[in-house]
């Protein structure tokens, strides 16, 4: 009897020569039974943009949410700045203050102000003085072309506004990496371009991001590299030039072909 | 071309005191009678309990009484106690809406509460010799606690702790210290009573509230042990009712404790019965509200790095309870006319006095007796408090926006 060798993943390898800051080996997740998944190769160098896109139910959210361990894996090796990701809670608290992660549904604190929402954690987990923290989140709040809106609440605040909020709220604790999941999918059409403004001025200073999103002119303006997933695997890899005008594989031409 | 148009007024009988009564209550024959017939019954209904009670009623046994009401047999000598505590938990309420007194519930409530101490205050200084001072300083201490919050708004800061402190020592000023004789002696717990108790019973409301939160909080523990005994412990003690708990109490706890039934006094058991059982029923609203907090709210936190306990305490408790604030204003409703349950195990609260007072002598001599009249008297008074905590309680779901969601 013979067996039919696995097929060989494709590698989402980022170039050599650079920083490693991610490393993502074999990487597997089931939901129950469902493999949602499948032998995942991924890395990035510092201060590369990666544009995640593909079809819900893709896994690309369940992906980025892996890498701080808001999902847990099975198998595979995931290395956040040379930290081994581990069950141990010290660990993983560890690799959650190096990576900043905005959400879709923005999930700031209603119960907070716009400047509690910020310095919380630096306080918290930093264990910042409160006159520093607010220093630091009145930066990032004019950095994101919001500083009078500090004493607010979330719910005082357009969906633009609070999204900004969390990304400067997730500036703020001094990440080395920012995890984008659909910023924007939740927003009102004539406020997407404000959010994207910043995502777009913080890859230019250099930040390392990892984007999930849908906007396919964000991702051919400022992405270093493009990965295309499909029902759990990484279909397709490339530079957006590659990708928008040459893609090879055939699911990647019909998911283009729906959303372009 | 665009042009704004103006507002205009509404048509004619459509706005108004007779357009709303024509829209109301007359707008069909049939229920324009029906409104006539139920509001003929109520006036009936209203004017005849009016006239029983300014004619035919005998106030004389439940003005004679007051004392028994308030406070049943604790010492006559030592009431100043009862009233300090009073005093000084009036000073904090003070205290605390003054300095709070943007917040126009609790200034209400404060309003409504110090309006009924100062009420009874003026009747005992006009009326009662023998706790004319005490009283005097209850009706006025609300008052200064406002003035001193509204001066010195940072006591918000230490009021939690002294509310904390305010209930140990108030139990220990009730109870005393010394045996024998003296100001300072033993009030024996048998002796307690009347419309006290019943206050000292709600208190339990207190203690239950961080029990309830814990139990709340085990039930989602992810520790198989603390999630099953909380389970057990809230389902058991929903189970069954308050009555046959109060019974288990009197009966059970020092079987528990090992200990001879009289020296748990009554009061105590019924205390620590009330606590747990208003707890399991705490637990179930504050478990309803940490449903209500999305899942993205513990994410976000702990993507931000902070730990399980802190977005607990941070993040999903505040908004949690928040959200159920209405839900334990009506629980404590619940819990302030449950407490008259305890005569099973024979406690002489608000309600029972109504008993003890009904079998005197010279109630007896009346024709009639005097239960209605005491009825009345503890239902208007029962009514006061129940009201004004449902009106707050529709005043907080107004603010969260709970009713309009």
């Amino acid at each position: 009897m013979t067996t039919t060798p696995a097929p060989s993943p494709v590698r989402a390898d980022a170039p050599p020569g650079g920083e490693r800051i991610i490393e993502i080996e074999g990487l597997n997740k089931w939901f129950g039974d469902f493999h949602v998944l499948r032998d995942i190769h991924m890395s990035v160098n510092k201060g590369e943009v990666v544009v995640v896109i593909g079809p819900s139910g893709s896994g690309k959210s369940t992906l980025i949410r892996c890498i701080n361990h808001l999902e847990e894996h099975q198998q595979g090796r995931i290395v956040v700045d040379g930290i081994v990701l581990t069950d141990d809670v010290r660990n993983i608290d560890q690799i959650r203050r190096e990576t900043g992660m905005v959400f879709q549904s923005f999930n700031l604190f209603p119960h907070l102000t716009v400047l509690e929402n910020i310095t919380l954690a630096p306080i918290r987990v930093r264990k910042w003085r409160k006159s520093q923290a607010e220093e630091r989140a009145r930066f990032f709040l004019e950095k994101v072309g919001i500083p009078e809106q500090a004493l607010k609440f979330p719910g005082q605040l357009s969906g633009g506004q609070q999204q900004r909020v969390a990304i400067a709220r997730a500036l703020t604790m001094g990440p080395k990496v920012m995890l984008f999941d659909e910023p924007t999918s939740a927003l009102d059409p004539e406020v997407i371009g404000e959010v994207l403004e910043v995502m777009v001025n913080l890859a230019k200073e250099g930040m390392t991001m990892i984007v999930v999103t849908h906007e396919m002119g964000f991702a051919r303006e400022v992405g270093d590299r493009v990965v295309f997933m499909d029902a759990g695997h990484i279909v397709e890899v490339g530079t957006p030039e590659h990708f928008f005008t040459a893609p090879r594989e055939e699911r990647t031409k019909g998911f283009l072909s729906k959303i372009l | 071309m665009f042009q704004v148009i103006p507002p205009r007024p509404a048509p004619a009988g459509a706005a108004g005191a007779a357009a709303w009564v024509r829209r109301n209550l007359f707008s069909t024959p049939v229920n324009g009678l029906v409104t006539l017939a139920t509001g003929g019954l109520l006036l009936w209904a209203v004017g005849s309990l009016v006239t029983w009670s300014l004619f035919d009623a005998s106030w004389g046994q439940v003005w004679a009484n007051l004392k028994l009401l308030a406070v049943f047999r604790y010492p006559a000598d030592l009431l100043w106690r009862p009233l300090t505590v009073l005093a000084v938990v009036m000073l904090l309420l003070g205290a605390t809406a003054g300095a709070a007194r943007q917040d126009e519930i609790l200034r209400g409530a404060f309003w409504w509460v110090s309006g009924f101490v100062a009420l009874v205050a003026l009747v005992a200084v006009l009326a009662w010799s023998s706790v004319r001072v005490p009283w005097a300083i209850a009706g006025a201490a609300p008052f200064l606690g406002y003035l001193l919050g509204r001066a010195r708004p940072e006591v918000l800061r230490a009021l939690p702790w002294a509310w904390a402190l305010s209930l140990p020592l108030g139990f220990f000023l009730l109870y005393g210290v010394v045996p024998g004789s003296g100001l300072l002696r033993i009030a024996p717990a048998r002796e307690w009573g009347g419309f006290m108790l019943t206050l000292i019973l709600f208190s339990a409301i207190v203690p239950s509230f961080p029990l309830g939160i814990a139990l709340a909080l085990g039930r989602r523990s992810r520790l198989p042990a603390i999630k099953l005994f909380c389970i057990g412990f809230i389902e058991v003690v929903r189970g069954a009712p308050l009555i046959m708990w109060l019974f288990m109490a009197s009966l059970l706890l020092p079987l528990f404790l090992n200990t001879d039934p009289n020296n748990l006094p009554a009061i105590a058991r019924a205390y620590v019965m009330i606590t747990l059982f208003s707890a399991a029923y705490m637990a179930e609203n504050v478990r309803g509200g940490l449903q209500s907090v999305r899942r993205g709210q513990t994410e976000a936190a702990r993507a931000l790095g902070l730990s399980g306990w802190q977005t607990t305490r941070l993040i999903v408790l505040p908004q949690a309870l928040r959200a159920v604030i209405p839900a334990i204003v009506g629980q404590a409703i619940g819990v302030f006319k449950d407490t008259s349950l305890v005569f099973v195990v024979g406690l002489t609260d608000f309600y029972r006095v109504t008993e003890t007072i009904a079998t005197q002598p010279e109630s007896l001599l009346i024709t009639g007796g005097v239960k209605l009249e005491l009825y009345l008297f503890i239902s208007v008074v029962y009514f006061f408090f129940s009201y004004r905590m449902s009106v707050a309680s529709r005043q907080l779901e107004k603010r969260l926006g709970v009713g309009t969601r």
